[in-house]
Parts: C-alpha cells; sequence; structure tokens
C-alpha cells in the first residue's frame, strides 16, 4: 500500500516536472505568435500611412489643376474677351470727335475696372489653393464667390460658429477637394439653379453639406462613367480621412451630399 | 583525458567556441567578455570532474564559487538587454541583495563544501522572472522584434528553458532522482541535459545572431 503511494507521488513529480520543462516552450511560442501580429500590424500601419500620404499628394495636385484649369478658361472666355473689347474699344477712338471719344474712354475705362475685378476674384481663387493659409471655411467661401460669379446659380452658404480656429491642415486638402469635385459635378451634370451649403461642427465631427436642386439621378444606380468615378473618389476620400459620405439623390429631385468627417 | 569530455562539458565548450568566433569582435562589452564567462564554467565543471574522479571528498565549493559569477555575469547581461526598455537597474539590485542573503545563509548553515541548492533555485527564480519581464517589455514596445535574428531574444530563451527547468528539478529533485532511465543514470541526468542543450543552444544560437544574422536584418 505504501510502495503504491509512493509510485503515485513519484508518477505526479515526473508529471509536474514534465509541464514545467514544456510550459518554457509555449511561452516562446506565444510570444512569437504575439510578435508576427504586431510585426503585421505595423506593417499594415505603415502603409497605410504611405498611402495616405501619396493620396495627399494626388489630392494637392488636382486641387491645383483644377484651380489652374479654371483660372484657364476664366483668362480665355473671361478676362481674354473684356481686354480685347477694351483694346477694339481703345482702337476705334477717333480723337477729332471728343464727345464720342469720350464715350469710348468711359466705355473702356469700365471694361478695365471688370477685368481687375474679375483678375481679383482669380486672384482669391488661387489662395483658396493655399488652404493653410486662409482655412477650409474661407477656401470655400472663394470657391463659392467665383460660382456666384457666372449668375447661374444662387448660392446660399452658412457656416457654423464652432468650427476650431485650428484646424487640420491634411483634412482640409481633402474636404476642399471634395467640394470642388462637388461644385464639378453640379456644374456638369445637375443643372441646378439653387445650391446650399452648410459647413458645421459638432461633437468632434465636422459636416459639409452640399445641397441643390438639379436633375438629381438615382441613388442606387450610381450614374455610369465619370459622374459614377466621382462619387466613389468622394466617398473614398472622405473614408482616407475617417469620416464618411452620405449622397441622397432622386431622379428630378435634386441631390444633396453630407460630408462627415471627425476633426480636427 | 576522454573522462572529461561529459555530455554537458562537450555542449559547453562547443559553446565557447562559438562564442570566441562570434563575440570576439563586438563592440558592447558584456558580449564581447561572454567567452570569458564561458571558459570560467567551463574550467569549473573540468575542475569539478577532477576532483570527483581523483577521490577528493568535496568539489561542491568549485560549482558554489561558479554560482557568484553566473548570477553576476547573467544578471549584467539582462542589465545590458534590459537597458532599451526601462530602467532595471534598481531591480538588478535588489535580485542581487536577494540572492547575496540567501548565499550567506547557505555558507553559515552548512559551509562552502555543500551545494548552495536553496541560493540556486531563488536565483533561478530570479532569472525566470527577469526573463518573463523581457517578453512582457517585448509584448508591450512600440516596435516589434525580428525573433528570428534578435541575440537578445535567443539569450533571454536559453535561460527561460534553463532556470525554470531547473526550478523544477531543485524542488523535486528528492522524488526524481530514484527513477532510473538506465542502470546507470536517473532522470535528472536526461533532464540537466536536456536543459544544458537548450541553454547552450539557444546561447550559441543568440551569438551567431550577434555576429551575422543581426546586422542582415537591419539591412533587410
Amino acid at each position: 500500500m505504501q510502495k503504491m503511494a509512493g509510485e503515485e507521488i513519484r508518477n505526479t513529480v515526473i508529471i509536474a516536472t514534465a509541464i514545467f520543462l514544456v510550459a518554457p516552450a509555449f511561452i516562446v511560442v506565444y510570444i512569437s505568435v504575439y510578435n508576427n501580429r504586431k510585426k503585421r500590424h505595423i506593417e499594415e500601419k505603415k502603409l497605410m500611412q504611405l498611402t495616405f500620404a501619396s493620396e495627399l499628394t494626388k489630392t494637392q495636385l488636382e486641387v491645383q489643376e483644377q484651380t489652374m484649369q479654371t483660372i484657364g478658361a476664366d483668362l480665355h472666355d473671361n478676362i481674354g474677351q473684356l481686354l480685347s473689347l477694351t483694346s477694339q474699344t481703345l482702337k476705334s477712338i477717333e480723337l477729332d470727335n471728343q464727345a464720342k471719344a469720350r464715350q469710348k474712354i468711359d466705355t473702356s475705362i469700365d471694361l478695365t475696372v471688370r477685368s481687375i475685378k474679375e483678375m481679383r476674384l482669380l486672384g482669391h481663387l488661387l489662395q483658396g489653393d493655399q488652404l493653410v493659409a486662409v482655412g477650409l471655411a474661407e477656401a470655400i467661401r472663394q470657391l463659392i464667390s467665383w460660382m456666384e460669379r457666372s449668375g447661374k446659380y444662387k448660392l446660399v452658404y452658412t457656416v457654423g460658429d464652432e468650427i476650431p480656429a485650428k484646424g487640420n491642415a491634411d483634412k482640409d486638402l481633402i474636404i476642399f477637394r471634395i467640394t470642388q469635385e462637388i461644385f464639378n459635378n453640379i456644374i456638369k451634370h445637375a443643372d441646378a439653379s439653387e445650391i446650399t451649403i452648410g459647413l458645421d461642427y459638432e461633437q468632434g465631427m465636422l459636416s459639409l453639406r452640399i445641397a441643390d436642386n438639379g436633375v438629381g439621378f438615382a441613388a442606387d444606380e450610381a450614374p455610369p462613367g465619370k459622374h459614377g468615378m466621382g462619387l466613389q473618389n468622394i466617398r473614398k476620400r472622405a473614408g482616407i480621412i475617417g469620416g464618411e459620405a452620405n449622397i441622397n439623390s432622386d431622379q428630378g429631385k435634386g441631390t444633396q451630399i453630407i460630408i462627415s468627417v471627425p476633426y480636427p | 583525458m576522454l573522462n572529461y569530455f561529459t555530455f554537458t562539458t562537450t555542449i559547453e565548450i562547443l559553446c565557447f567556441f562559438v562564442a570566441l568566433l562570434c563575440l570576439k569582435k563586438d563592440n558592447v562589452p558584456m558580449w564581447k567578455y561572454f567567452s570569458f564567462f564561458l571558459l570560467l564554467t567551463c574550467i569549473a565543471e573540468l575542475s569539478g570532474i577532477y576532483l570527483k574522479r581523483n577521490h577528493h571528498p568535496y568539489n561542491a565549493w568549485v560549482y558554489n564559487i561558479l554560482m557568484v559569477f553566473e548570477f553576476g555575469f547573467v544578471n549584467l547581461m539582462f542589465r545590458e538587454i534590459g537597458r532599451r526598455y526601462a530602467q532595471t537597474k534598481t531591480v538588478i539590485i535588489c535580485g542581487i541583495i536577494l540572492v547575496a542573503v540567501f548565499y550567506a545563509l547557505d555558507m553559515i548553515s552548512h559551509g562552502i563544501f555543500v551545494y548552495n541548492n536553496l541560493t540556486y533555485t531563488v536565483m533561478s527564480v530570479i532569472l525566470v522572472i527577469y526573463s518573463l519581464v523581457y517578453y512582457y517589455s517585448i509584448m508591450t514596445g512600440d516596435n516589434y522584434v525580428r525573433i528570428a535574428y534578435s541575440a537578445q531574444f535567443w539569450f533571454v530563451t536559453g535561460c527561460l528553458f534553463y532556470y525554470f527547468g531547473e526550478t523544477a528539478c531543485d524542488l523535486f529533485y528528492d522524488k526524481l532522482q530514484t527513477v532510473f532511465i538506465t542502470p546507470l543514470h536517473t532522470l535528472t541526468y536526461y533532464i540537466y541535459a536536456i536543459l544544458n542543450v537548450l541553454l547552450y543552444g539557444c546561447w550559441s544560437y543568440s551569438f551567431i545572431c550577434r555576429r551575422w544574422l543581426e546586422k542582415r536584418s537591419e539591412t533587410l
């Protein structure tokens, strides 16, 4: 009986020793698996940061390209025409007929003043490109001023009081680019006459709401081609900065896009 | 002469040569002097065998002296390794004081000619705790460790395997000593053999990492 008990104790001791010997192996395997997961997580994070940086550079270039295109078109269609007209008017002045000359000089002065005004607006548009200096709300205001000038649209722009004074330059850039993209879509496809823009801030979330009274589209069937790509880009870009884009539209009932982004 | 090349001494001598080959040009003093510590271990082991084979009544005093160097060196290695993770000085000093107290108690109770079993168990527990703290630091640190190429990781892993197993063996020594696997050797002989293979295997690999793989992994 005593021999049996001794045997059992010995077996227990052997098993306990075996557990002691195997335990470190489990610890090492666990550390190794955990470390590998951490490695994957860190690498994914790095990749995301790289993607974000490259997306930011791309956005910066797109904003500049869009601004340059607008300026180019404006110089050609508007300021160029005004200056040509000024030149023609000045050329046609007959110094012998002072009364008519006076009238033509006045017309030329008026045309020149209008050109200067247009140039000033273009200058503001270029400033909008320098988002860091003017801030998001002001950059959007300049974009709206330029759109208003065409006289085609009635624009209402409201900015909430709570918007943080110190923004986030990267997010500002992407939100600004989204705004440009939405305005482009409105100009090209919406056939709208009224546009409402609201920029608000509540509980750490910045929301940009742009609504138009244009032709709209069936939101569940994203329009094909470039327009569809534009909407995808809006969603993707909002996602990059941790936000989301809600696009509501219906045939003949206009479109409303709300971008919500954690801010700053 | 061949009698001196037991399983354990052979592994220790091999590890010493690997250290000599890999660490002689190392920039960090603790790694550079690793081969001296291993040389000391080999000398102590061979002296222990010499005393036993020549019928000297005691050889435990050799291991009692080696214990001081072993704990001192491994402690300093942990200090070197832990430097990048936290302030380890206080913890290391506390560990040294604790082991010193037990060493003194052992010496007072039975003198230098009996092996300081209690001190070695306390020392093993402390080194296991250091190893676990190192792993915890790896898990909670901001960066990941290239485990396959990390000399530090393999040094600590060797320590964990050896001192964890050593603690178990010390605790259950009386019972394990009665289990004979072969007519000549008990279970403890084989357990110690396996522990030595793990310890010196991991350490040798850590020297190889130190000499070649760490630098290569930095360029990957």
